[in-house]
């Protein structure tokens, strides 16, 4: 639900953001390039506080990327990334040390995958206060008391700080990671595919803890993920990828209760749903999702659309919010579905 | 038609570890009429894999079948020997495994992988078996055959392996196929096409199918009877629609409220605790530390499969006394 | 640390076996029978390096048994593995030349440890110029035929052997060309670390490249290290005895390889000259490699779970 918000400077603000990668052909003494991975398109979005925006799409969309562009763990090709207003790169890049340490600790990540993203050979407790060792922003006395601090908010023990990753399941793991991300007390999260490598059964022990934990501590979420319903569950505004652009965004229940692009219709018949009596019809997208490096001209999902025309071969559609306010898509025919 | 045909019945499949015995298959029962599109539901260490690799008597060690009995039409496999269970194999019963990748060999073309099928169940020259393999692909929807023939699994996409998975599957006209998280490891849209075509070959084929995932969704599309396995042992055994409806079991209705649905947004009932440990499971109901119903009774004793009417079973002590919530109207 | 984490530790320790990579790599490696009479072999040798000199009859390099008239004799009581022709000693020879073996085993290995992983570590952690530059040296000096340039380098530099630093000289030139196979896995293993989530983890958290290599990825590749490094000892000790045997080595410095040199030309009458010392290095070797393989086994990083 669209939360009344104060609808001033957002937390977040990225704007054009684009990351090609490049292709690399190996000669004798050096590498050249003979192509792009067009991995990030124009992609711009705003997140506010207390708000989770979900981002959807599948493999090779550029949603995990955008992830990681936005922490700068991959540098960005050109556009710009806004975090309270203060430009993100610029501060990464030639900013001093100080300001660089500030912006890490306000922009944190939890990975997707519970059995890697800790480090086997150390303890909870030095995962978890390592933020402590390279920030110094907690003075060494009252390390533990954080620590146990954090422990209990994710519902662990004390003494599981002494044990080791391995002892632990996925779900444990990643409340692990969840901890350890708010342990420099952040103000945005990026939560990669959080629950997608665990049980059924978990997952919604930690959708609900991250949304439990979202309300206490005032945080907002870049919630990334394909699975569509724990997308629905825990964002208020989604966006939807497709080979590196943003094909449509939207309140969270206007997204998925009337999608305008044909490929988020595609998307969200195609989830099976847990209920005997729905009888939907799924739209069956024909071939497979084309190759990043290659994109189709003008609108990139022109091969796979059931409702495609000349125009869409010809002229790239204008991402906006003409037939519905507040609800973005980018599609010649979108007045077709409202 | 209610020709059984396969039978499990307390079937005991354990892997002999360094750590200890881990108990994967606890006394597990199944009954699949024939034609039946049959769902096998439960999440990680519920045994579920490892059912359909007991069935085929593939168990990697250190595990074994160390009791009960799987009837194949009528035929009792367990005392079988490997000889004839290779005739079985691929010929009679096959599994599509969840990875693509891993279960097709990179090292050969997709026309010697189905090639090598068709040749060794069937008494056919090369030349058939390659129009035969052709025209697997265009069964199985496959575009351009010809060309993906001469391809290498690594130069196909995730999609099209799991169909050619399938195709090999298939090949030899198997009357029982088990599909174990078919479609897990692929995007979503393609996850729908995989499973519509799944479904389209069973009605064309008339073909028995047991669907293993842990996917609800998948289960309420697919299958019209399942089975919910936790921790190597039955839960609950019913129509699926029935499942749904008035599930018996605490943990199919816990399952049924902890999943989100992308057709509503509603507020996610947690399950709490773990999943249990199989070297050393909880006492009595194995289930019984997680269950917000749980008494005494729960903690000693194992509940057995118990009638709730002649199609639906449950394995729980208070199944009379508990109202429990499913997805109904 | 707080009285409280003492608390919660000790109770921690108390209750349960304890986890870390190490304790359950030590009970793993308990388990494996050729692991430990691997070690036991070298424990055994490494004793007998250390005491065994203190404990012979006849000291290093001696000719003494040719004036007691018993040069050539095979093994008796008094020369438990014969004497050579010119009056040596064997049992004394070989014990003397433990410790050599072992210190040019040893010492190659520590050196060429050190300089494979930092340059392996650096290879593989940075792009660009850097690492393209490391790992071309790197695959230069794996590829040149390192026993033709040893041989050539011992002759160069064999003055220093009059200087008594024979033996330094050998490990010097085995640690010279001995590091590229350690750099290789080290940059290997680096390149698979470094993308890693835990690492990307350790990064997003603000840490530093330094703090990402020492504390994350290094000690995540010391398993594989310390299985390469213990056979690598075995293999530059046998290096040794090569070079000694071709005549290349230490003439002063009592070295298993001297031994088989001195006792070959004469193997068809004192075949005993050939055989301990021989069977010596078979068996230090032996064991070093059982124990490497016991450490495999025991350091593999697939920790159950």
């Amino acid at each position: 639900m669209q939360a009344d918000k104060e609808v001033g400077t957002p937390v977040l603000e990225v704007n054009s953001l684009v990351k090609y990668f490049d292709v690399l052909e190996r000669g004798i003494f050096r590498k050249r390039k003979i192509g792009d991975v067009h991995a990030i398109d124009n992609v711009s979005f705003h997140i506010f506080t207390g708000e989770t925006l979900g981002l959807v799409g599948e493999s090779g969309c550029g949603k995990t990327t955008t992830g990681k562009v936005i922490l700068c763990l991959e540098t960005p090709t050109s556009g710009t990334i806004r975090f309270e207003g203060k430009d993100v790169v610029d501060t990464f890049e030639n900013g001093n040390q100080n300001d660089s340490k500030q912006l890490r600790r306000s922009m944190q990540m939890v990975f997707q995958n519970p059995y890697n993203s800790l480090d086997p050979r150390m303890t909870i407790y030095d995962i978890i206060s390592e933020p402590f060792v390279i920030h110094r922003n907690i003075p060494k006395n009252r390390w533990t008391d954080r620590v146990y601090e954090l422990l209990r908010m994710v519902n662990l023990e004390e003494y599981h700080a002494e044990r080791y990753p391995h002892e632990f399941s996925g779900g444990q793991r990643q409340r692990i990671a969840i901890a350890r991300a708010l342990a420099v007390d952040p103000k945005f999260v990026i939560l990669d595919e959080p629950v997608s490598s665990l049980d059924v059964s978990i997952r919604a022990q930690i959708l609900n803890l991250l949304i439990d934990l979202q309300r206490k501590e005032h945080l907002c979420y870049l919630y990334i993920s394909h699975d569509l319903s724990s997308v629905r569950q825990i964002s208020q505004r989604v966006a939807v990828m497709y080979l590196g652009e943003i094909v449509e965004s939207a309140a969270a229940n206007e997204l998925f209760d009337r999608p305008l692009h044909p490929y988020t219709q595609a998307l969200i018949s195609a989830v099976p749903v847990p209920d005997v009596d729905h009888k939907g019809s799924r739209i069956i997208l024909p071939g497979e999702v084309p190759s990043p490096i290659n994109p189709p001209q003008a609108c990139r999902f022109h091969p796979r659309c059931p409702h495609a025309t000349d125009v869409c071969k010809q002229v790239a559609p204008k991402f906006e919010d003409r037939l519905v306010k507040g609800h973005f898509v980018a599609c010649h025919h979108a007045d077709k579905f409202v | 038609m209610d020709e059984k045909i396969l039978e499990i019945s307390n079937l005991r499949t354990y892997f002999f570890t360094e750590a200890g015995v881990v108990k994967a298959l606890d006394g597990m029962s199944l009954e699949v009429n024939r034609g039946q599109a049959v769902g096998l539901v439960g999440e990680s260490g519920s045994g579920k894999s490892v059912t359909a690799q007991s069935v085929l008597r593939i168990v990697p060690r250190p595990g074994r079948i160390v009791e009960g009995s799987v009837k194949f039409e009528g035929e009792e496999l367990l005392t079988k020997k490997e000889d004839e269970m290779r005739k079985l194999r691929g010929r009679k019963m096959a599994i599509v495994f969840q990875d693509p990748t891993t279960s097709l060999n990179p090292l050969y073309t997709v026309e010697k992988q189905l090639v090598d099928i068709l040749m060794l169940h069937r008494d056919l020259t090369k030349e058939d078996a390659s129009k035969q393999a052709l025209h697997l692909l265009e069964r199985v929807g496959i575009q351009d055959p010809e060309r993906r023939l001469k391809a290498y699994p690594h130069e196909l996409s995730g999609g099209m392996k799991q169909r050619i998975a399938i195709a090999r599957a298939l090949s030899c006209d198997p009357m029982l196929l088990f599909a174990d998280e078919p479609t897990t490891n692929l995007d979503v849209t393609i996850q729908a096409q995989v499973l519509e075509l799944l479904k389209q070959l069973q009605k064309e084929l008339s073909m028995t199918m047991v669907m293993i995932t842990h996917d609800m969704g998948i289960i309420a599309d697919m299958t019209e009877r399942v089975t919910v396995l936790y921790a190597g042992k039955v839960m609950e055994v019913a129509d699926t629609s029935t499942l749904f409806k008035s599930p018996k079991h605490p943990y199919t209705e816990a399952l049924l409220k902890a999943v989100p649905s992308v057709k509503q947004t509603r507020a996610l009932e947690v399950i709490p605790g773990n999943i249990p440990n199989l070297i050393s499971p909880p006492t009595g109901c194995v289930f019984h530390p997680r269950c917000r119903y749980a008494k005494d009774i729960c903690v000693k004793t194992e509940p057995t499969l118990e009638n709730v009417d002649e199609k639906h079973l449950v394995a729980c002590h208070f199944w009379r006394e508990l109202s429990l919530e499913g997805k109904g109207r | 640390m707080s009285q409280l984490r003492e608390a919660v530790k000790l109770s921690e320790r108390q209750s349960r076996r304890a986890a870390s990579q190490w304790a359950v790599a030590w009970r793993r490696f308990r388990r494996n029978k050729s692991g430990v009479i691997g070690c036991a072999i070298v424990v055994f040798f490494v004793l007998v390096a250390l005491i065994g000199p203190f404990l012979v009859a006849y000291p290093a390099r001696s000719y003494q048994s040719l004036y007691e008239g018993d040069a050539g004799d095979p093994p008796s009581f008094k020369h438990p593995f014969g004497v050579e022709i010119s009056g040596i000693d064997v049992f004394s020879e070989t014990v003397d030349a433990a410790k050599n073996d072992l210190y040019v085993g040893l010492a190659a290995t520590l050196i060429t440890t050190v300089i494979g992983v930092a340059l392996g570590a650096l290879a593989g952690y940075f792009k660009g110029a850097v690492s393209d530059v490391l790992l071309g040296v790197t695959q230069m000096f794996f590829v040149i035929p390192t026993l033709l340039l040893i041989l050539l380098f011992a002759r160069v530099f064999s003055v220093l052997v009059f200087k008594g630093l024979g033996l330094t000289l050998i490990v010097l030139i085995l640690s010279f060309f001995g590091w590229s196979s350690i750099a290789f896995i080290v940059r290997g293993e680096t390149l698979r670390l470094k993308d890693m989530e835990f690492v990307q983890a350790a990064r997003s958290l603000g840490a530093r490249s330094f703090r990402l290599l020492f504390r994350h990825i290094v000690p995540n590749i010391l398993s594989p290290v310390i299985v390469i490094a213990t056979l690598d000892i075995a293999g530059f000790i046998l290096t040794e005895v090569v070079v000694s045997f071709l005549g290349f080595g230490d003439p002063n410095t009592s070295t298993w390889g001297l031994l088989l040199n001195e006792g070959f030309p004469y193997v068809r009458t004192t075949w005993w000259v050939a055989l301990f010392p021989g069977l010596a290095v078979v068996i230090c070797v032996l064991g070093f490699n059982l124990l490497g393989d016991g450490l495999s086994d025991a350091l593999n990083p697939r920790l159950r779970e």
